[in-house]
């Protein structure tokens, strides 16, 4: 999949061969992956391909006048598992490419593009064993992981995915650029809970700096 | 490009079948949802023949309402022939009973000189309101049912379409 040639002008094959290589990075790091948002969708929509099809057959063998009644009754259960499955991939799914654990931190990733617009966006939501979940968005052009004729490299894709989220960061450390990313002072998930949480500012604060400052000294 | 579509996860290629799949079933259902609105087999049909000139011409498509039965006199209705399955679009010229007796029709096209016993089945000379009316018409767009006047005279037009629809819903994603 990631050796095949795509139209680097096309943003749905961008994406889509993206979303399917993170995916498969995702399994490759033992993720264990949760398909239920997607089981759900499949569930909902066969049911009312069942339903027409049964129509169908009905509608075919008996004619009009002796189904009339059962067809309206398979047309507003239609309407409804419909709406439901609109429902379910437009306010539940919202894009996500992945969901998934491991060692009981849970990740689900939801990716999007604009019109016209070659830019990979994610939103990552991480929650750990038992602290609470925090949401981050992340985002970067495609062509860091396109080559121009259309090839998809993994090394970069990988290396931005572990080196700007932080649970995939610790399942690949090899790909995930930590000291470069202290240096720059990307906000890490730690970094934002403490803004949020105002009361304990100073005390995690000089411990998070310490930390760095350790590593720098590693380093020089 | 058969070649990305093996490569996928079976719950992607379920899911993908699933996209193609719902297109299809839309269109049924919503079809079936208009029949069941307008309580009529057929809501929507294309005028075949000019035999309704110049009211309605040939591709013309006309929308029907199969709700109150009582139909009068002037009224377009189609119908269809006993033993044949070809709908066919008259008006009213005379009609027998009504109320709480049945309701029996007599039609004519507007460009025919007689009027529609020829057309009957052999042992038939008018139409059954309940059982042979599929609808009266209540409404008409010109010229665009022309397409499906094309498609059933060059029938590999149909297949072209079909083949080419289900290609591109399939091998595409999104």
């Amino acid at each position: 999949m990631a050796e095949s040639k795509i139209s680097p002008y096309s943003l749905t094959d961008l994406k889509n061969t993206t979303d399917d290589a993170l995916a498969n990075y995702l399994r490759g790091l033992h993720f264990h992956q949760d398909n239920t948002k997607l089981d759900v969708r499949l569930a909902i929509g066969y049911a009312s391909v069942i339903i027409a099809a049964a129509t169908f057959a009905a509608d075919y063998k008996l004619g009009w006048e002796a189904t009339k009644g059962w067809t309206a009754v398979a047309v507003v259960a239609y309407a409804l598992l419909n709406g439901a499955l609109t429902y379910w991939t437009w306010a539940v799914e919202k894009g996500c490419v992945f969901d998934g654990a491991k060692d009981g931190r849970k990740i689900s990733i939801a990716s999007k593009t604009n019109k016209h617009e070659p830019t990979y966006y994610l939103t990552v939501t991480d929650s750990g064993s038992g602290s609470t979940a925090s949401t981050r968005q992340i985002q970067a052009p495609f062509t860091a992981w396109f080559t121009a004729d259309g090839f998809f490299v993994a090394k970069p894709f990988q290396q931005w995915l572990a080196t700007s989220v932080e649970a995939i960061g610790d399942a690949d450390t090899k790909n995930a650029s930590r000291d470069e990313r202290d240096e720059l002072a990307a906000p890490g998930p730690e970094v934002e809970r403490i803004a949020q949480s105002n009361g304990s500012v100073e005390a995690s604060g000089t411990e998070s700096k310490g930390k760095s400052g350790k590593r720098s000294k590693k380093r020089g | 490009m058969f070649g990305s579509l093996a490569a996928l996860q079976p719950r992607q290629l379920a899911a993908q079948i699933l996209n193609f799949a719902l297109v299809l079933s839309t269109a049924f259902m919503l079809w079936k949802g208009l029949s069941v609105f307008t309580n009529s087999s057929s809501p929507i049909v294309v005028v075949l023949s000019g035999s309704m000139e110049p009211a309605f011409q040939r591709g013309d498509l006309l929308f029907l309402w199969n709700r109150g039965i009582e139909t009068q006199v002037g009224e377009v209705v189609v119908y269809n022939v006993r033993g044949k399955d070809i709908p066919i679009v008259h008006r009213v010229i005379r009609r027998f009973g009504g109320g709480s007796a049945p309701l029996s029709l007599l039609t004519k096209g507007d460009n025919n000189a007689a009027d529609d016993t020829e057309l009957y089945a052999h042992d038939q000379s008018y139409l059954d309101r309940s059982k042979d009316v599929v609808g009266s018409v209540v409404g008409f767009v010109p010229f665009v049912g022309y397409v499906t006047i094309l498609l059933s005279e060059y029938p590999w037009l149909k297949t072209a379409m079909l083949i080419f629809m289900a290609a591109s819903v399939v091998l595409q994603r999104e």
